[in-house]
Parts: C-alpha cells; sequence; structure tokens
C-alpha cells in the first residue's frame, strides 16, 4: 500500500520538480545511449580534420552553396557540414549506385561546383563566391527551376539531388540539428515509452 | 474465403507451444550467434560440400539452415561482414551506411531506381538487417495475374504450394500482428504491436473513411520469443535492430544452421560459378581477403538478389541461352505522403511499420488500370525526412522551417504493384569494373502506364487518409521501394530461368534462392514470400522430391 503523503514530500516534490532542468540538449542524454551508438554520434561534436578532397577553389564555391542550400547563416550552432561532406568524399564511401550519364559522386561534385563556377562569371563575370547573396540565390534558383534539362552536360535536376542530398545528410547526422527538429534521437537500451498522438517522453521538450 | 472462426484462430495460433518450431529451428533458443560462430565448422575449398550457397540473406540463409538442418555439408559465401549488433550497428541513421550494398552500380532507363539504402544488403542476414520489418503475404490472385487480369505473368506455382512455408516461416521469425482479413485469411503467431502517433493517425484516417486497416504483420517479437526480447520502439528498425526484436536471419536462421554443421564464410565476394558441359556447376570462384579462391561443391545456390544474382551469372555465361538472365527486374511504386498535425505525432518512435490496409490490392473493374496497392505508415528519421523536403523543391529557409516542425507531420506509404517488362533488365557494363576486376551492373527501369496510373489512385488514397485524420498541410513524393525478379520461375525456359523447384532450366545442380525468382510481386513487402520460396525449395531437396545432386 502507498502510505498518503505528508504535507511536506508534497512540498519537496513540488521543489524538486520545480527546480529539475531539463536536458538543454540531445547529445546531453549521451549516457544513456549504447558504447557504439555514443561513440558515433559524439564524434560529430569533436574536432575535425582538415580539408582532404575539396581543393581551394571548390572549396569557395561549395561554402555559400551549402549556406543558401540549409540557409545557416545566422545559426548559432556551427554544423561542419562542408567538413563532413568532405570526408566522405574522401573515403570514396558511395551510396551504391549512381546515374548513368554521371560520373561517382565525388568528380560529381567537383564538375558541378566548377560549373556553378562557369555560370557565375557567364552571367556576373565573377566566381560564385564573388556574387552578392541575392544574385547567389536567383542563380540556384535558375538551376532547380531547369529541371531535367541540362546544366553544363549534367542534368540539372541530378545535380540538385545530389547537392541536396550529401547536405541535409551532412547537416541532419548533427546532434545539435535534432535540438532544432525536436527528435528524440536514440534511445537504446532505453527504449521510448510514450507512443501515441499527443504523447512525449518526459524529457522532450514540446513543440 | 473467410474462415468461419477468425477468433478462434487467433487463440490457437497464439498460444501454441513452440515445440515444433524449436525442433524444425531452435536459432531463438541457442547462445548469441557471435558466440556460436567461435565454434563453427570450417571446410577447405578442396572439400566437396553438399552445396555451396552464394549470399546469407532472406533466401540464401534460410536455404543454408534447412540443409544443414538434414545433414547436408553446406557452405554459405557471404560478400559482406559477419555482423556482431552490440558493436557494429547503431541508433543512428548517417552511421549506418556500411549495412547497405555500397559497391558502384549504374542505374538509368527513363525512371532510374536507387539502389543501396533503398534495397540492397551488405552482411550476414543481407537487406533484412535493414528491412522495415513488414512481412505481408502475397494473395492467391498474385500466382495467376495473367490468366485472372490479362497482366504479369502467372507463376508454375500456386499460393496452395506455398501456403505451408508462408505458415511455418511466419511461426519462425515471429509475425505479430492482428488477424489478416485480405487474401487468404490469417492470424498472426504474436499479438499486435501497440501504436505509435504514425500508427495512430492511419488508424483514426481510415476509420473515419470506412477504409479497413490493421496493426502490422510485422516481423518483430511482441512478448519473448525463446532468447529474443520485446522490441522497445526505440524507432531504428532500418538501421539494423540492436535489440534482437526484429527478425533477420542472422538471428532467425544462422544461429541454428552453425549448430548443424555449416559454414557461414563472410567476406567472400563470389565472382564466377565453374561448370562443365553445360549441365552441371562444380563450384564457385570467389576473392577473401584479396586472393582468389575457389571452392568445390556438388552443387549451388544463388541467393545475390535481383542485382547480384544476375551480374554473376551474366558474368559466368550460364543459364542465358534463351536471354531471359536479368529481365523482368520489378520495383514497387512507393509514393509517400505526409501530413501535418497540429498535435504532436512524433514518429521516430515505434517501429515505421505499425499500420497497413490491403484493401485496394486486387484488380477493382471499376477502375481503369490492373492489380493496386497496399498503403502502409513509414515513420521516416530525420535525414530520410528532409530527402522528403527537398524532393517536394523546398531548400534554404523553407526547408528549415519545415524540418523544424518534423514532430508534427507523420508519413504514410504505398507499395504499387508495378508490372513486370522484360526491358527493365540489369545488365553488364561494358567498361566498368569494380575493385576485384568483376563487370559493375546496370539496372534500366521505366514504368508503364498501369504503373503511372497505380502511382496516382495511392497517392489520391493516402492523401484522402491523412486529410480524414486532421492534416492541414500536405506533400507527396515519388519514390520505388524493394527489389525482385531478374531470375524469374516460369514452366518452360523460354519464359524464365529456374523451374517451379528453383532449378536453373537445363542444369542438374544449379539453383537461385531469392527475390529474383519472383515472377510477379504483388503488393506485398517481399522477404516472408522470399524465406518461404526458399523453405520450399530446401523440403523438396531434403525430402528427395527433386532428385538430390
Amino acid at each position: 500500500m502507498i502510505p498518503a503523503r505528508t504535507a511536506r514530500t508534497a512540498r519537496l516534490a513540488a521543489e524538486a520538480k520545480a527546480t529539475r532542468k531539463r536536458p538543454k540538449r540531445i547529445a546531453d542524454r549521451a549516457h544513456t545511449w549504447d558504447p557504439a551508438t555514443a561513440g558515433v554520434v559524439l564524434a560529430r561534436l569533436g574536432p575535425r580534420p582538415p580539408l582532404g578532397y575539396f581543393s581551394p577553389t571548390e572549396e569557395a564555391a561549395a561554402r555559400p552553396l551549402l549556406a543558401h542550400l540549409l540557409a545557416t547563416w545566422h545559426d548559432e550552432a556551427d554544423i561542419p557540414v562542408l567538413s563532413f561532406i568532405d570526408e566522405r568524399l574522401a573515403s570514396g564511401e558511395g551510396d551504391g549506385w549512381r546515374h548513368a550519364g554521371l560520373p561517382e559522386d565525388g568528380p560529381a561534385w567537383r564538375r558541378s561546383l566548377a560549373a556553378l563556377d562557369a555560370d557565375a562569371s557567364l552571367r556576373h563575370g565573377r566566381t560564385f563566391a564573388e556574387l552578392g547573396h541575392g544574385e547567389q540565390h536567383r542563380l540556384l534558383r535558375h538551376i532547380q527551376d531547369l529541371g531535367s534539362h541540362d546544366w553544363y552536360g549534367m542534368p540539372a535536376a541530378r545535380v540538385w539531388s545530389l547537392w541536396t542530398r550529401y547536405a541535409c545528410a551532412a547537416y541532419y547526422s548533427h546532434p545539435h540539428s535534432w535540438d532544432e527538429t525536436g527528435y528524440g534521437g536514440p534511445a537504446y537500451p532505453q527504449g521510448y515509452l510514450r507512443l501515441g498522438r499527443g504523447t512525449r517522453e518526459p524529457w522532450e521538450a514540446p513543440r | 474465403m473467410t474462415p468461419s472462426h477468425p477468433a478462434l484462430g487467433t487463440l490457437r495460433e497464439t498460444l501454441r507451444p513452440y515445440g515444433d518450431v524449436r525442433r524444425r529451428n531452435a536459432s531463438a533458443w541457442l547462445p548469441p550467434v557471435g558466440r556460436l560462430r567461435r565454434n563453427m565448422r570450417r571446410y577447405d575449398d578442396t572439400d566437396e560440400v553438399d552445396m555451396v550457397v552464394i549470399g546469407c540473406g532472406a533466401g540464401g540463409a534460410t536455404l543454408t539452415q534447412r540443409l544443414a538442418h538434414a545433414g547436408w555439408h553446406v557452405v554459405c559465401l557471404e560478400a559482406g561482414p559477419f555482423w556482431d549488433p552490440d558493436t557494429d550497428w547503431v541508433s543512428d541513421e548517417a552511421g549506418s551506411h556500411h549495412l547497405y550494398w555500397n559497391e558502384p552500380r549504374v542505374v538509368g532507363g527513363d525512371h532510374p531506381v536507387p539502389l543501396g539504402a533503398n534495397n540492397s544488403g551488405r552482411g550476414v542476414g543481407g537487406s533484412m538487417v535493414h528491412f522495415a520489418g513488414y512481412t505481408p503475404r502475397l494473395h492467391p490472385s498474385d500466382f495467376h495475374t495473367k490468366s485472372l487480369d490479362g497482366v504479369g505473368a502467372d507463376w508454375p506455382i500456386t499460393y496452395d504450394d506455398l501456403k505451408p512455408y508462408y505458415t511455418r516461416i511466419e511461426r519462425e521469425l515471429p509475425v505479430a500482428g492482428q488477424y489478416w482479413p485480405w487474401g487468404d485469411p490469417h492470424p498472426h503467431p504474436h499479438g499486435p504491436h501497440p501504436v505509435g502517433g504514425n500508427g495512430q493517425v492511419m488508424l483514426d484516417g481510415c476509420a473515419a473513411l470506412g477504409i479497413e486497416a490493421r496493426v502490422g504483420p510485422v516481423a518483430i517479437t511482441s512478448g519473448r520469443f525463446g532468447n529474443r526480447p520485446h522490441c522497445v520502439y526505440r524507432g531504428f528498425c532500418l538501421q539494423g535492430c540492436k535489440v534482437d526484436a526484429k527478425a533477420s536471419p542472422l538471428i532467425t536462421h544462422v544461429p541454428d544452421a552453425i549448430t548443424h554443421g555449416a559454414e557461414i564464410r563472410d567476406g567472400s565476394m563470389a565472382t564466377y560459378i565453374e561448370t562443365e558441359g553445360g549441365r552441371r556447376a562444380t563450384g564457385v570462384h570467389y576473392v577473401r581477403g584479396g586472393r582468389p579462391r575457389f571452392q568445390r561443391a556438388r552443387a549451388v545456390a544463388v541467393a545475390g538478389y535481383s542485382i547480384e544474382t544476375p551480374r554473376l551469372l551474366l558474368n559466368s555465361a550460364i543459364a542465358n541461352d534463351h536471354d531471359q538472365v536479368g529481365r523482368y527486374v520489378m520495383v514497387q511504386g512507393a509514393p509517400q505522403t505526409a501530413g501535418r498535425f497540429a498535435d504532436e505525432i512524433r514518429m521516430y518512435k515505434a517501429p515505421p511499420p505499425e499500420v497497413s490496409t490491403e484493401a485496394f490490392y486486387e484488380t477493382d473493374p471499376g477502375r481503369p488500370y490492373q492489380r493496386g496497392f497496399a498503403v502502409q505508415t513509414v515513420s521516416p528519421l530525420p535525414i530520410t525526412w528532409a530527402e522528403h523536403v527537398t524532393a517536394q523543391g523546398h531548400w534554404g529557409t523553407d526547408l528549415r522551417e519545415r524540418m523544424r516542425d518534423y514532430v508534427h507531420w507523420a508519413v504514410l506509404g504505398s507499395l504499387c504493384e508495378f508490372l513486370p517488362q522484360p526491358d527493365n533488365r540489369v545488365t553488364l557494363s561494358p567498361d566498368e569494373s569494380d575493385r576485384n576486376g568483376m563487370p559493375v551492373a546496370r539496372f534500366d527501369h521505366s514504368r508503364c502506364a498501369n504503373d503511372d496510373q497505380l502511382m496516382a489512385a495511392s497517392q489520391q488514397v493516402m492523401e484522402d487518409i491523412l486529410r480524414a485524420a486532421g492534416a492541414t498541410e500536405l506533400m507527396t513524393i515519388e519514390r520505388y521501394a524493394h527489389l525482385v525478379g531478374g531470375c524469374r520461375m516460369a514452366a518452360t525456359p523460354h519464359d524464365g530461368v529456374v523451374d517451379a523447384d528453383l532449378r536453373v532450366f537445363g542444369y542438374d545442380n544449379l539453383f537461385i534462392t531469392d527475390g529474383s525468382v519472383l515472377p510477379t510481386q504483388g503488393s506485398a513487402n517481399p522477404a516472408l514470400t522470399i524465406m518461404a520460396l526458399a523453405d520450399r525449395a530446401a523440403d523438396r531437396l531434403t525430402r528427395g522430391e527433386v532428385p538430390r545432386p
């Protein structure tokens, strides 16, 4: 039988509840994850190796490209998207398929970044990185609108999907992005207990 | 077709003792597979084993276990690693990339199909390691769509030939779900799982529209099964189940195979099947640890799935007298519709496979198209969700806003029965090789008019369901799921590559036991059917109904 609460224990419980801090970030819950998962996820918060795949010219085009695709100009959390992509391409880790008419992902990235500079200099006489914010945005919108039409020897839609696929996989693999989306993160061995519409775990913040 | 007592059937199935399952396949009651592996029997390349099986996925592992259990000496060559779920698998999307077949492949045609994560596995357990877990049966109509609806092909076997094997495999996985009212109605051995937000949305929407929907069927333990624990609803079915609750051959068939003397030889990429006289296979060339090797065998079974099996046969220049190898490869049209809700859905909790309906599975004479589709919950994690949002054309601020709203979205996917077409095929790339010097596979795929109509019809149904459940905004994208065909079974060698016993036409001792043998695909996820077909082939071999090679 559960004894009736005294006024004192009720008060202490209320105080404890009021002062209990919600973890600010999903990454703070790493102690509840299994070691293999914690190792893989927390490594993304650690120091990054220098770029090994992109040349300085390619890097200069890729940085503003990724900033536009992911709208990261005003972000506090600095998620090293370019570094993640560079590491992936340097390791030669493919997705297990490529489109006929396009090279493997790494060379396709190089070609598309060179094309971005070529298109920018054709229109404005400057590299993509040197364009103003609005000019960069309009050029990207133009490439997206080309759809399946050709853009510098590649179907524009395929290039667009290559860019967004890599950019999103890098950005949304970072635990700080999970704080932004409200995603609960890894939950093994603990598991999720509160299933169903409108329910959340005690440590999940309402959205 | 409806049995008179669904409730009684369900009760009988869930209360059934496990004795016969355990005698047939004790995998769930054995020590962890990593420990069994230390004492695994090893064969020499020079030993002429009874069967060498190529590929340790749904088809290959099931065949290996059945043959070993019957006393055959079996070696199973697997290109990928022998996984240890504790250390090799993580609860993380980007960190699970190594579970897929990531070797170079080229996709073409009018509607190219992404491979890799989408449909191709690697390592012991095959793509079932990262399959969602749905295990529906095919319907009886799927076995004769040609005579019934004038499309597709007739199988050389019927549903009744496969039914006992469906039942056996369902008990071994085991499959959890409500009583199934469609196709051949049947109960499931484990009760349904509780549903999360996404499943609830689908049930709510279907109820409002009067569409029948059910929880399951999923190959995820609901309750303890031998040493395998209950699911913990962490939502990472597609990243490999660390819990051991979701079935994959690594835990459902490999343990029993090893205790019966089979060798699972990992890191072994088969490159060429050796034959003599165009009638007999004599062994398999493969590369292990960078060294070319050759395993002698009395018989060979290929189970590399719809891309690698045709690739290996084409590279070996065998079994292709009638230009059938690599043809009729099928994927299912799998448009995905997302709906935004005011309340929190949090679809990342609970297994992504929760609720499905087969109310639109069969040909509806009132519609302009033949055959049909199934609708299921899909519940993408953040990276896959971002792919959905970008496929809709969103980027920059638009993309980030929709991603910030992640917990408010629910996602349904459909499986449309695309029809088999001869030109949807696997060929060898003339000018490109992998690191072993083997030509890279190219897969060309285009849709036909019936395929397009099914995609549009299923999108309409999914949007209706989500709207009826209260969605205020919808986003639909086109995608494809699963992979079958490429070496289909047929009555004659002019129409396919293998006969009803999965034996390659013209060969005494060469078999294909994977998803590539399916002549049609229905709107069902293929894993259960692949296992049942391999079980049937093994059963007929071990009983002597097919002459032992």
